[in-house]
């Protein structure tokens, strides 16, 4: 169960232990990180959930989908190389230390 | 401290439908689910609680075997739960991915808006109800699902038919054959097209659905496009009306819109949550449990009323009121969780990007009629029904 640290828009951090069958967003909303909204519960078809990744934990996160690449064109915030659904990504033992940034608005 | 579901029978159900907020605001302040007589429905109307139903779809389950969508319609994967919803949701999603949206429909929805403002442009007035809104969700729809030119009135006919087929809870029976005849005329519509369909793949959600994988079923096309029809058609053209009235009612607003285009999609979120086209959707309790300090039983049908959350003082500030620079903060316009409406981003575009800036834009000095006031009406689905304006032809 790694360790996840989230930090806010206004600098705010959350560290949180995340279990291993669950999306990024369901560990941040478990943890009661502000800033996720994830109003479709991980249908990717909001796109409230966006994050931003550390490009050095991409072999962990994965690929992004087509169609959640699509979303996150819709994103309130600035979508940068470091974007993600955090709906779409999987909780990963090789995650342990990464930090997840929660942009200003969804 | 639980108890069961308090009661309200001292209102009518034409109440209800003349104007619903104060009834909501009356549930909303008694308890978290109240069982409203003449509705015959256990009504939610917390943003909290609605949010937490919607996250816990075990307990409070889309699936309802005696649901009379299912039996207008056939097995559609709006009342289905977890895979086979998502397989169905999945299907559909190439027709509404942003890429296409952008590049395939705007075009198109943009054309159909400049033909009907062009019908009407030189008239001076009209009632937006029938000169604007109902053809443009109409005639977009159309193309959307990949049906061949038909005049608007027959999507919409078939679109009220079947909304009223699923809400007939008194077995009217000439009710039920409209809904029946709507859900033939459908079916023979999807049979004109498939083979091309199938044969052509394109963004059409009828070409999405036989070209997925694995394909849609006929049966599963046949419902699922019901639902689409009937879920597809009033929601953008109530949100065009009830946009266009915000603005028509708020000059201030109206000119800070035009002054600052960017505006638009402020303006489109806050129309939605203010009136939200569909009011009310169902849900199953499927065991024993407590919403909020009331005891809801097993098996238990229950109304999320979301029109009634968007306007709950806990979460919005004056929240009777239309007011576009309000702080943005997510409303339930669209619902929540894993039906989230699959048209959000479709009806963003369409009715906050395309519709409501030509129409303002086209439309000189647009007003209301002081002798002829614009009609809402309704609760589980809730819009103008008549939006009469001027304009300087």
């Amino acid at each position: 169960m790694p360790k996840i640290t989230f930090v806010c828009a206004d600098g705010a951090t959350r560290e949180v232990i995340a279990d291993l069958d669950q999306s990024i967003m369901e560990a941040a909303l478990a943890a009661g990180v502000p800033g996720i909204v994830a109003e479709c519960n991980g249908a990717a078809a909001c796109a409230t959930c966006h994050c931003y990744f550390e490009s050095a934990y991409a072999a962990h996160t994965g690929e992004i989908g087509e169609h959640e690449s699509e979303m996150l064109d819709f994103t309130a915030s600035e979508r940068t190389a470091e974007s993600r659904l955090s709906c779409q990504v999987r909780v990963a033992a090789g995650m342990e230390g990464m930090t997840v940034r929660v942009p200003p608005t969804q | 401290m639980t108890s069961a579901a308090p009661v309200i029978s001292d209102i009518t159900y034409h109440e209800l439908l003349d104007d619903p907020y104060p009834i909501f605001r009356r549930v909303r302040d008694m308890a978290s689910a109240v069982f409203v007589a003449p509705a015959n429905l256990t009504l939610v109307t917390r943003f909290d609680d609605i949010v937490r139903i919607e996250r816990d779809p075990v307990t409070y389950s889309s699936d309802n075997p005696a649901s009379l969508v299912n039996k207008v319609m056939g097995p559609t994967f709006m009342r289905k739960d977890g895979a086979e919803h998502a397989a169905g949701r999945k299907a559909i999603e190439p027709s509404f991915r942003a890429g296409t949206i952008k590049e395939h429909w705007t075009p198109r929805f943009a054309e159909i808006c400049e033909r009907l403002i062009d019908s009407i442009s030189e008239s001076g007035e009209a009632d937006l109800f029938t000169a604007l809104a109902a053809p443009m969700a109409s005639l977009s729809l159309m193309e959307m699902i990949g049906f061949k030119e038909m005049p608007w009135q027959t999507l919409a006919l078939w679109s009220q038919s079947l909304i009223d087929g699923a809400g007939n809870y008194a077995r009217n029976a000439e009710i039920e054959r409209k809904a029946i005849e709507a859900g033939a005329g459908i079916d023979a519509a999807i049979e004109a097209v498939l083979d091309e369909h199938r044969a052509h793949a394109n963004p059409s959600i009828l070409s999405s659905m036989v070209h997925a994988d694995p394909p849609m079923s006929i049966e599963e096309i046949r419902a699922n496009i019901k639902v689409i029809i009937g879920g597809g058609l009033n929601e953008p053209r109530d949100a065009i009306l009830t946009l266009t009235l915000g603005l028509l009612q708020n000059a201030a607003q109206r000119d800070s819109v035009l002054a600052k285009p960017e505006l638009w999609s402020n303006a489109f979120e806050e129309a939605v949550r203010w009136i939200s086209p569909i009011g009310m959707y169902p849900r199953r309790v499927t065991r024993e449990t407590d919403l909020s300090g009331v005891v809801l039983p097993e098996g238990l049908q229950i109304g999320l009323c979301v029109g009634a959350a968007n306007r709950d003082d806990r979460r919005f500030n004056d929240p009777d009121i239309f007011d576009i620079s309000r702080p943005r903060q997510s409303h339930l316009a669209f619902g929540a969780g894993a039906h989230f409406c699959a048209g959000t981003w479709v009806s963003r575009q369409t009715v906050g990007k395309i519709v409501a800036p030509m129409l303002f834009e086209r439309l000189r000095n647009l007003h209301l009629r002081e002798d002829a006031p614009p009609l809402i009406r309704g609760w589980v689905f809730r819009g103008p029904v008549s939006l009469p304006v001027r304009w300087n032809a």
